[in-house]
């Protein structure tokens, strides 16, 4: 028996490498996707249910059953080498605790490809998206918060490696910021920023109070996946362009410098503007993007505003109006009330480096989470 | 602000900015002096735009924004950030924008004064009297990239398309297309002294030097075509020749008509001096099959039709038209239809024509 199971350990141990990487690294999982693993729990039922059902589930297919059988297994082998712990011979206990170590990193490496193969990727997970920031209540102090948030995700952008390019900025007298958008690009652009969409909260004493009172100003944030050609195409019949040389005769015969152009999208009425540049085709072209930006997230909407309506973690423009987040500097800390999450130190989270990610990370975690019980619970 | 503007008022009347009264107000060796209500680049935008308007400057306000942008660093004022919008501008900014606006006032072109102007993508240096590059030859370059990249048979050029651009002015066409064609080399003429050398400084900035050829034709003289022979013959012809009709001359805005070299602009009678040159040129070195794409006035693709019809010797035909973002027939599409009568292909020096000799 022992000889046995000393083979099938060490049997293990060789396996181990074998084990499929996991597709991203592996982070702090949330307490709560861990619970929908505890034996007996819904998500074992349908793991269990899967591999018994002669035509698995679409999401996952063959390879969830396969995944989750080898799941079990490890979890039996964990189980059996947990006796050995207690044995007399200390080689096999020290073997049996470095068993039980590899056993664990494994079965966290199965879980987590378990739930990348349970949590649907979006159609536009990879997809470059469209940022748009607006000053909420609050006047000037909103618009200097609004203009401190754009730097932030434009630091974000560059912290993620990302392209980041300013389509239209609106400032105010003081220096803040009324509305501003810009287009970003990279890997997962749209995976992280989707969740950055909504109203966000400033609690702070401005730059422009005298009698040191806090304030409360609101921000709002909008985030539209940047449609491929394929996602959207677009009648070049349904637009309406100006420019600036729209009289005359053109060509030769005139000198303009005004490139700003204006996109109308004439059967929706969707409007885009550009004039960041100095050639006009260079506005015409960021005009464009925005122009399919917006039209692609009036599309999306319409067919998932149903699949997401339970969530605490709304996307699109069902979360534009939601208050997900308040940065209070008197305390120096940073709220998102999706997931109840507190950072501190505002300051370096206003940089856009790794705090903003972390708190990033932990709302995909929990969109995971949500996505991974809906999924079980359809199909139980 | 009144005051302020009639500051500049009187500087610019030309009472002698050293020596004058208001001197101080710009010198840049006391930056420490207490400066006239410390402005901003918004303020100096709102002032200058006021002067220009009283003054009949045509785009008074995105000539203001332009100036002020390009002292702080900036391409356009819409890309400023709100800080550098806000702060207080330093004497030496004051004093350049000064400068740069009394161009302005006298009808100087935008692009001139600033030295610069974008062209797909590309920031290219402007200097008078060489043309300033129009956004419609933008669409032209799009619609030749559109075929080069999508119908290979339009070119059939190994390693990519040999390129002439008759008429280079800047360089804006050639450089363009050397850009966005990482595979192409281009063959550029002008007759303008001045052209040959901005298209080769700006080659230079651009750092595109090595796929072009620079030379200086006058297209328009007996046998003009032969001196191109060397390079061999082209997959495709692009140009943007002079097209104006002589009596539309006269009526061009002062910012064209005082700046801008008239030799890149006056077409003739018909506006068609140039182009019957550039299509004679075009059906001498084209390889067959090759294409040529032209910009145009919207009253020459008819003009140009019947003018190729009664020429079947050219083996040139007009096969598309297209036009312009403001709806006008601007772009002709123009291609070889076999091998011209008396075109010394067997002359051409080599098998391998499309060697740039350095």
């Amino acid at each position: 028996m022992r000889s046995h199971l000393l083979r099938s350990a060490a049997r293990c141990l060789r396996a181990r490498p074998a084990v499929a990487p996991a597709r991203r690294h592996l982070s702090c999982r949330s307490p709560p996707l861990e619970e929908l693993f505890a034996r007996g729990g819904p998500l074992r039922t349908f793991l269990e249910r899967q591999a018994r059902s002669e035509s698995p589930l679409q999401v996952g297919g063959p390879e969830l059953v396969a995944v989750a059988k080898l799941l079990s297994e490890k979890e039996q082998e964990l189980r059996e080498t947990e006796h050995l712990l207690h044995d007399d011979n200390e080689d096999l206990r020290k073997l049996a605790e470095n068993e039980i170590t590899s056993c664990q990193k494994a079965i966290a490496q199965l879980k987590h490809q378990i739930i990348l193969l349970l949590v649907p990727s979006e159609e536009t997970d990879e997809n470059d998206l469209i940022l748009e920031v607006t000053a909420g209540v609050g006047g000037q102090e909103a618009m200097l918060f609004t203009s401190e948030m754009f730097d932030m995700y434009q630091q974000y952008a560059a912290f993620k490696r990302w392209h980041f390019e300013t389509l239209e900025y609106f400032p105010s007298e003081i220096g803040g910021l009324r509305h501003a958008s810009a287009s970003l690009g990279g890997p997962e652009a749209y995976k992280h920023m989707k969740f950055e969409g909504g109203v966000h909260r400033v609690q702070r004493v401005p730059k422009t109070e005298k009698q040191g009172r806090i304030h409360t100003s609101t921000m709002t944030v909008a985030i539209l996946p940047q449609p491929t050609e394929i996602n959207l195409v677009i009648n070049p019949k349904d637009l309406r362009i100006d420019t600036k040389r729209a009289s005359g005769a053109g060509g030769q015969h005139v000198n303009t410098t005004d490139s700003a152009v204006r996109i109308v999208h004439l059967p929706t009425g969707v409007v885009s503007e550009c004039q960041q540049e100095r050639s006009q085709l260079k506005n015409k072209e960021m005009a464009m993007k925005k122009l399919r930006a917006k039209l692609y997230s009036m599309h999306l909407e319409e067919e998932t505003s149903k699949r997401y309506n339970a969530r605490k973690i709304q996307i699109g423009s069902k979360g534009r109006s939601e208050k997900i987040r308040t940065y209070n500097f008197p305390q120096n800390r940073v709220t998102d009330h999706r997931i109840n999450k507190s950072l501190h130190d505002l300051e370096t989270f206003m940089q856009g480096e790794y705090l903003l990610d972390e708190l990033v990370q932990s709302l995909k975690d929990y969109a995971d989470y949500e996505s991974l019980v809906d999924v079980i619970s359809k199909k139980l | 602000m009144e005051l302020w503007g009639g500051m500049l008022r009187a500087l610019l009347s030309g009472s002698g900015r050293r020596g004058g009264a208001l001197g101080w107000a710009f010198s840049s060796w006391r930056p420490h002096l207490p400066q006239a209500g410390l402005l901003s680049a918004t303020e100096l935008v709102n002032q200058w735009t006021a002067i220009f308007e009283k003054r009949g400057i045509p785009e008074a306000r995105e000539s203001s924004e332009y100036i002020v942008a390009h002292v702080l660093g900036a391409k356009t004022f819409q890309s400023m950030s709100p800080a550098l919008r806000t702060q207080p501008l330093t004497p030496w900014q004051l004093q350049c924008i000064q400068e740069l606006s009394s161009h302005r006032l006298q009808r100087m072109p935008v692009q001139y004064i600033l030295g610069e102007w974008d062209f797909q993508g590309l920031s290219l240096k402007m200097a008078p009297p060489v043309f300033i590059p129009r956004p419609e030859t933008e669409e032209l370059v799009d619609w030749v990239l559109e075929e080069v990249t999508q119908k290979p048979h339009v070119v059939e050029a190994q390693g990519g398309p040999l390129v002439l651009d008759v008429g280079c002015g800047s360089g804006a066409i050639s450089l363009s297309l050397l850009s966005r064609l990482p595979q192409s080399r281009v063959l550029a003429v002008d007759k303008g002294e001045a052209a040959i050398s901005l298209t080769r400084e700006n080659a230079q900035r651009l750092q595109l030097q090595d796929r072009i050829r620079i030379v200086p034709l006058d297209v328009t003289l007996e046998g003009s075509w032969t001196h191109l022979l060397p390079w061999g013959p082209v997959d495709l012809v692009v140009s943007n020749p002079p097209y104006i009709f002589r009596q539309d001359m006269e009526q061009l805005a002062p910012e064209i008509q005082s700046y801008e070299d008239p030799a890149a602009l006056d077409g003739g009678e018909k506006g068609m001096d140039i182009i019957i040159h550039v299509l004679a040129l075009a059906s001498r070195l084209l390889k067959d099959p090759g294409s040529l794409f032209l910009e145009v006035d919207p009253r020459h693709p008819e003009l140009i039709g019947n003018w190729l019809q009664s020429r079947p010797d050219l083996s040139l035909d007009l096969v598309a038209v297209r036009r312009d973002f403001c709806g006008r027939p601007r772009f002709l599409h123009v291609r070889r239809s076999g091998p011209q009568a008396g075109c010394p292909v067997a002359a051409w020096p080599g098998p391998q024509p499309a060697r740039l000799p350095g």
